[in-house]
């Protein structure tokens, strides 16, 4: 490493020679050139994510006494005579959710009769309501009276089926994005070397690097996994990047427990990928770790440290933890479900009373931002399961509710509603001190910023974390900050169009709901910070210092590559084995249509 | 799972609130962005709350406020520094109105594309329309005595002279916690004050709209008038005149009688139109908020409000403004305190119709002051004030009006606090201050 800083030292001294102002010519420059880096880096993901075709898949087929197939698209497929079934079948006496076909990850199918009035018959036997009953290919069904046969895709079938998909990278070449990237992470890389003192040049150089070589790791990984899509990661990758400069420019001594928890965060993001890769495993899994959030809220509670009025840190050899980011992945498990489950009288119940155990452990934390981000997370999960507004409006009236209560009893929470929207006018109080100082310091940086370790605004309390958007204002800009942002919307969007061609509505709510959650902190962040909303003090997914933080995001970014169906895109989705005979292959293809492909909004 | 599919989609309204809610940040980072980055804990540009960068100067370039080694300097000369203090601002960021805070954005070279480091990391130069030696001119006039003197162009909206006093010089600023002298305070427009018999201008503007055949009528003024409940009176008797000399002789019966003939709600109403009661702006700084209330006429309070006394006030700026609207065919001009050269120039001034061309034509005919052994070489219309502000202190002396000089379109307002008679103290100090702004 000693040649390292001779070079270093060398080029140094080759700067100063020439002209003392190349230095700051040269962080100009880079000024200007990140925010372009910026938006190509996000423009080419969310292009990426939306353009590259996800096509549909058949699994099975049913067909009809008089010949007619019907496809079965997905890994759970609602039967019956509503117009929202994936198999709709207009006769009277089938009702209109009659029975639920599911597939589980090693191909057994099994049949449910949810919710119908005539009843279910696997092979001439009526199956109970609500239990699963397994059917094999080429078993005769009835679904009150009308006969079918119910054919299974083999092994044959799904392997011709991903040879003919497309995969992703044809529009938008992976490692072209991350060699925009990697020019990004070196300039910034750069710049914070130019403004900073001797005393971490190294650290920060090793610190990039570090980030620029865990990139590649995981791409080369994805690659050798035969993995093409890398659109989450690289997203995730830039806010990663945002987040090691603020640190960088905050708090340099941190900048090696920062790369430790972005490390941590890489390792929940491939168990969590691996875990959900597998139905049968995530379901098996979900139990365990959703009793496990009520009690780490709990343990939080009892052995918690009240900081700043909130009970939210807990301190483990010097490093603060905070565990609630955690049980965020409870919520998305305690909230995630099978198809045949939302059918069932009591869908929503355990899903609620799990809920309220939250809401009532985080209440005496007096952590706001946390509970209203579990909120929102409750309110998609509910719409998600149970498809009913009335429910959507009750809950958030009986929250409005319980948040007058909150705010009453808790002076300090009060305080914050009190200043909202009027910050300006508590310019030295501890109503707008921060949101105020938060604004003028994202307006000083304009759309380019001063430079990276360049501000002001980190001697501000909290400036990293609850009010780091205005950090990476002053300091990148506008452009950069609201690239950031938008990396974190277009995991919505995504988790949206995924849906369209996902295998199992337990990885839609997955998605949906994590991606819910990220998207509504980081608007409690932004918002809050510039006084738009109450300011609430949560983190900016991945931007934020603050470690448990930075590793619960990960995790929760493995719900989305669980979503991504696109051919060979994710590996947290298996792709079939060749198979070991020739022959096979049960699908009959209907070649007066193509294989339907899945574009925008149609479903 | 086609069901879930379709609930997903409710996610959308999660981005579109993203959306909107980040649009409206953005939208308000464009509009405040200056207002914002002015703060003075904006570090990149100020030191300990003081902006670092920038330099402004007056009308002809005099340098009044400069950056040497990243601090904060003054005008070369202390009497130019003493003069200019209220429309410069000072280090510590005490006075309010100075152009150090309240043009802190130009200064810094502020846009929201740059934000608050511009490419030459050294601000911007701010042209002030006042001219330093006017300034100068006018603190001599005032002699140490509190007071204001202010000095617009009435056609263009420039403030040339603004000196409030007591001031100091900002290199050495007084170490005074508790501002009894009000030494911060800039009087030409955070003050408003008992306008005494000046005021009788907007009682004379009220009755040329609402009083029949007034330039016939013809007062008549025993020293003192009653009313049902009070008394009026008048230091001398003045016996039968007309409005031209009820104006000269500044007539309190005549003026009261008109008063209370046009009752409360007319009168309050031209106050408030006339921009008296209510605040005006400066380069749109809002002034202090004069006061006008709407006596019984029964008692002698309505009478008294007519002639400027009773709880009446008045802010000097609003004043001066109301004079220019009288001059200018009573269009007013906003006030100016920055120079709008360049693209500034461009865009319209904030003007307002406070009158007919008929009403001020005429109102300029009653206030022209023929007499003008006092006044050499000018062609001046105003109206002197002896305002009565109670116990045993000393009225404050007014003289406010305008000249119509064809090269100098000139409308002043002087104020000396708890000093005298207004023709005796106020009058001779615009006649100095006018006397230099013409002869260059």
């Amino acid at each position: 490493m000693e040649w390292i800083r001779e070079l270093i030292r060398n080029m140094q001294e080759a700067v100063a020679g020439i002209d003392i102002d190349l230095q700051s010519f040269a962080s100009m420059l880079i000024r200007f050139i990140l925010p372009a880096l910026a938006i190509i880096v996000v423009v080419r993901c969310i292009k990426s994510l939306m353009q590259e075709k996800s096509e549909i898949e058949i699994w099975g087929q049913l067909k009809l006494a008089n010949g007619t197939l019907v496809d079965l698209n997905n890994w759970e497929n609602a039967i019956g005579r509503a117009n929202a079934s994936d198999v709709y079948i207009d006769y009277p006496t089938i009702s209109r959710n009659h029975a639920a076909l599911n597939r589980d990850d090693k191909g057994n199918w099994m049949i449910f009769d949810v919710q119908s009035s005539t009843g279910v018959e696997v092979a001439g036997k009526k199956i109970e309501p609500n239990v699963g009953v397994q059917v094999k290919s080429g078993d005769k069904i009835e679904l009150g009276g009308v006969p079918l046969t119910f054919v299974a895709a083999d092994n044959t079938d799904e392997y011709e089926q991903a040879a003919s998909r497309t995969r992703p990278g044809r529009l938008y070449k992976q490692h072209s994005t991350l060699i925009f990237l990697t020019q990004f992470q070196a300039l910034l890389g750069l710049q914070l070397y130019i403004a900073s003192d001797e005393s971490v040049a190294m650290a920060i150089l090793f610190s990039f690097l570090a980030l620029i070589g865990l990139m590649w790791g995981c791409y080369i990984a994805m690659r050798a996994l035969k993995r093409v899509a890398f659109e989450i990661e690289t997203l995730a990758f830039f806010l990663s990047t945002l987040g090691l400069t603020v640190v960088v420019s905050s708090a340099p001594a941190r900048i090696a427990t920062q790369t430790v928890f972005l490390v941590l965060g890489l390792i929940l993001f491939f168990t969590m990928g691996w875990i959900l890769r597998d139905i049968n495993i995530a379901k098996l899994l979900k139990r365990p770790i959703v009793l496990a959030g009520p009690i780490i809220l709990a343990a939080t509670l009892v052995l918690g440290e009240r900081i700043h009025g909130a009970t939210r840190w807990i301190s483990i050899a010097g490093l603060q933890f905070q565990p609630s980011e955690f049980v965020k992945i409870a919520v998305i498990f305690a909230g995630a479900a099978t198809l045949e489950r939302m059918y069932t009288r009591r869908n929503l119940f355990g899903f609620l009373g799990f809920m309220i155990v939250c809401m009532g452990i985080l209440a005496p934390m007096r952590d706001f931002g946390t509970a209203l981000i579990f909120f929102v997370a409750f309110l998609v999960i509910a719409f998600l399961r149970s498809g009913d507004f009335a429910t959507i409006f009750l809950s958030i009236a009986g929250a409005g509710m319980a948040g007058l209560v909150a705010i009453s009893l808790m002076p300090h929470i009060a305080g914050r509603f009190a200043s909202w929207g009027r910050a300006w006018e508590y310019v030295n109080t501890a109503g707008g001190y921060q949101q105020t100082r938060a604004m003028s310091a994202a307006a000083s940086g304009g759309l380019f910023g001063v430079g990276a370790g360049n501000g002001w605004f980190n001697n501000i309390f909290a400036a990293d974390s609850d009010l780091v958007f205005a950090m990476l204002s002053e300091e990148l800009g506008l452009i950069i900050a609201l690239c950031a942002v938008f990396a974190v919307v277009c995991f919505a969007i995504f988790s949206i169009r995924a849906a369209a061609s996902a295998r199992s509505s337990f990885y839609v709510i997955g998605a949906c709901a994590a991606s819910s959650m990220l998207v509504f902190q980081m608007l409690l962040n932004v918002l809050g910070s510039m006084d738009i909303a109450p300011f609430t003090g949560v983190t900016f997914p991945f931007v934020s210092t603050g470690g448990t933080s930075i590793v619960a995001s990960w995790g929760m970014l493995a719900f989305f590559k669980a979503v991504d169906t696109r051919q060979n895109a994710s590996f947290a989705v298996k792709t079939p084995k060749r198979p070991k005979y020739s022959g096979g292959g049960a699908i009959v293809y209907r070649h007066d249509v193509e294989l339907p492909i899945f574009e925008g909004d149609e479903i | 799972m086609n069901r879930v599919r379709r609930r997903a989609l409710a996610v959308y309204l999660l981005v579109a609130v993203a959306v909107l809610g980040l649009g409206f940040y953005v939208v308000r980072f464009f509009v405040h962005g200056s207002a914002w980055a002015s703060a003075p804990f904006n570090q990149t540009v100020h030191r300990a709350g003081i902006l670092t960068v920038g330099r402004v100067v007056d009308r002809n370039g005099v340098v009044l406020a400069d950056v040497t080694d990243g601090r904060r300097s003054f005008a070369d000369s202390a009497e130019v520094r003493r003069a200019t203090l209220h429309a410069v601002g000072d280090r510590e960021g005490n006075v309010g109105t100075g152009a150090l805070s309240l043009f802190a954005a130009e200064l810094m070279g502020y846009n929201p594309i740059l934000g608050s480091t511009n490419v030459t990391g050294a601000g911007n130069t701010v042209t002030l329309n006042i001219d330093s030696a006017l300034n100068v001119e006018a603190l001599r006039a005032l002699d140490g005595r509190r007071g204001v003197v202010m000095v617009s162009n009435y056609e263009t909206g420039e403030v040339l002279a603004m000196v409030s006093s007591p001031t100091f010089d900002p290199t050495q600023p007084p170490t005074v916690i508790d501002d009894e002298e009000g030494i911060f305070l800039n009087r030409a427009i955070q003050a408003a004050y008992t306008p005494g018999s000046a005021f009788k201008v907007l009682t004379a503007a009220a009755a040329l709209d609402n009083v029949r055949d007034l330039s016939s009528r013809i007062f008549e003024c025993t020293g003192e008038m009653r009313t049902s409940r009070g008394i009026v009176t008048c230091p001398s008797a003045h016996g039968n005149i007309g409005i031209i000399d009820a104006m000269r002789v500044s007539c309190n019966i005549a003026f009261g009688e008109l008063a209370i003939e046009m009752g409360p709600i007319v009168m309050s109403r031209y106050v408030e139109r006339m921009g008296l009661s209510g605040r005006t702006t400066v380069s749109g700084m809002a002034t202090a908020s004069g006061n006008f209330d709407r006596a019984d006429p029964d008692t002698a309070d309505l009478a008294w409000s007519g002639v400027g006394q009773f709880t009446n006030t008045v802010c000097p700026a609003s004043m001066l403004r109301f004079m220019g609207a009288i001059a200018n065919d009573g269009v007013a001009i906003e006030l100016q305190l920055r120079s709008r050269q360049g693209l500034g120039g461009l865009m319209p001034v904030d003007s307002e119709r406070l009158m007919d061309v008929g009403t001020a034509q005429r109102l300029s005919e009653i206030i022209r002051i023929q007499n003008r052994v006092n006044f050499p070489g000018l062609e001046i219309h105003a109206k002197t004030g002896t305002a009565q502000v109670g116990g045993d202190m000393l009225p404050h002396a007014w003289f406010v009006g305008y000249i119509t000089n064809e090269d100098f379109p000139l409308a002043f307002v002087v104020v000396v606090e708890n000093a005298g008679g207004g023709a005796a103290v106020a009058a001779p100090i615009a006649n100095r201050v006018l006397q230099s702004a013409v002869r260059g």
